[in-house]
């Protein structure tokens, strides 16, 4: 599943994700990587971005497809951009799918991609560390910061974080959704990375 | 050949389709009712609601073919004895039959595709299926859905006591009369005994 969809990436955008981890990890201070960002590679049979909600007191899961950029010329800024394509949501349900892409939900006729554009990386410990920079979905920004647990073993990084979100602070729920009888305004975004070293690929 | 027998029964398709439609009307009300007068707890009503969709269209689905099946079949005709005044006024019955099997599904949909809520159809949650393009065409949708909504239930009642009259014609003409107007639309006999037997009545 992770395969199927983060596979539809175009090629260049798949190049950019594997940048991505690379990137994360290249610029957060005391990480025990090598320095270069573009010697990780994301795996994306291991890697997703997954959301979750609540439907009339139903827990339900979905995920995104998503491209993550970053400007490999200034690493130690800490500067990451993920942008998350609001039309590949996919929850296993056809009639919630059929949903999200409208006006109401996601928009995505007005504007089909989320954006988080991290500016800084804070250093929490123990392998925590916290990017915050602005979230833009449906034309509203806001600050958000992502905190993330970040493991190193044997040439592969894991990336795992989770932040919630309040989908009416961002438009996503017009009119009758806008309260949430029906769906839960909070909302979860998960965030599930695995990177390679590309000396440990064969590279 | 076959002359003798399809001028006595309904088709094998008319029947099938008529008794795939009435369980399906059944099942509509039945569900219809609950949705809109029990206290259910959300998930349950929005699942009702989408069962009430899915069949809804099989019954304008299967209306549009019955309308087609009858338009190119005829059906057989009424007993000899029957009196003009029964005739019409069976005909117009079935007429405005027919007319509430496509009304009700039409005012239906149009509802859905007018609810503020603009919950996509699903069909039986596999086959998606549009909205009426009426968000643009009303000036108001929120109150054309209320409109609508009313005529919608205002119309199923209607419905359900013509199917009571429709239901106690047949049993007349079954019990009382003792005629084949029923036995005509049952499934289930051979239709090569009905003229053998039917002549020496």
């Amino acid at each position: 599943m992770n395969t199927r969809h983060l596979g539809r990436l175009a090629a260049p955008q798949r190049a950019l994700s594997g940048v991505l981890l690379g990137a994360l990890l290249g610029a957060l201070p005391g990480a025990a990587l090598p320095a270069s960002a573009a010697e990780w590679t994301v795996d994306p049979a291991k890697s997703a971005i997954r959301f979750s909600g609540v439907q009339v007191g139903v827990p339900f899961t979905g995920r995104f497809e998503a491209a993550v950029e970053f400007d490999p010329a200034k690493p130690e800024a800490g500067h990451a951009t993920v942008l998350v394509d609001l039309a590949s949501a996919r929850t296993g349900d056809v009639q919630r799918d059929e949903a999200l892409p409208q006006k109401d939900w996601f928009d995505v006729k007005g504007s089909s991609t989320a954006r988080f554009e991290a500016t800084r990386f804070v250093d929490k410990g123990q392998g925590d560390y916290a990017a915050t920079g602005t979230l833009t979905i449906r034309g509203t920004s806001r600050p958000v910061t992502l905190p993330f647990h970040l493991a190193v073993e044997g040439g592969a990084a894991h990336a795992t974080g989770r932040v919630g979100l309040v989908r009416t602070e961002f438009g996503v729920g017009q009119g009758a959704w806008a309260s949430g009888q029906w769906v839960a305004l909070d909302v979860g975004v998960e965030v599930d990375l695995v990177a390679t070293a590309r000396s440990a690929s064969g590279h | 050949m076959a002359n003798g027998v399809s001028a006595r029964r309904y088709s094998a398709v008319a029947i099938l389709l008529h008794w795939a439609s009435a369980l399906a009307v059944l099942v509509l009300i039945g569900i219809g009712l609950t949705m809109t007068h029990a206290a259910l707890a959300p998930l349950r009503q929005f699942q009702l609601y989408q069962w009430h969709k899915s069949v809804g269209v099989t019954v304008l689905a299967l209306t549009a073919l019955r309308v087609l099946w009858r338009l190119t079949h005829r059906p057989p005709p009424q007993p000899a004895g029957m009196p003009a005044r029964e005739r019409r006024a069976a005909a117009a019955a079935h007429h405005l039959l027919y007319l509430l099997l496509v009304g009700l599904p039409l005012t239906g949909w149009a509802v859905v595709s007018l609810s503020p809520f603009n919950i996509p159809t699903v069909l039986y949650g596999i086959v998606p299926w549009p909205h009426l393009p009426l968000a643009g065409l009303v000036p108001d949708p929120a109150a054309a859905e209320g409109i609508l909504k009313r005529v919608h239930a205002l119309g199923a009642w209607v419905l359900a006591a013509l199917l009571a009259v429709h239901v106690a014609a047949a049993l007349r003409h079954h019990f009382l009369l003792r005629d084949d107007v029923l036995r005509r639309m049952l499934p289930g006999r051979r239709p090569s005994t009905a003229p053998i037997v039917e002549p020496t009545r």
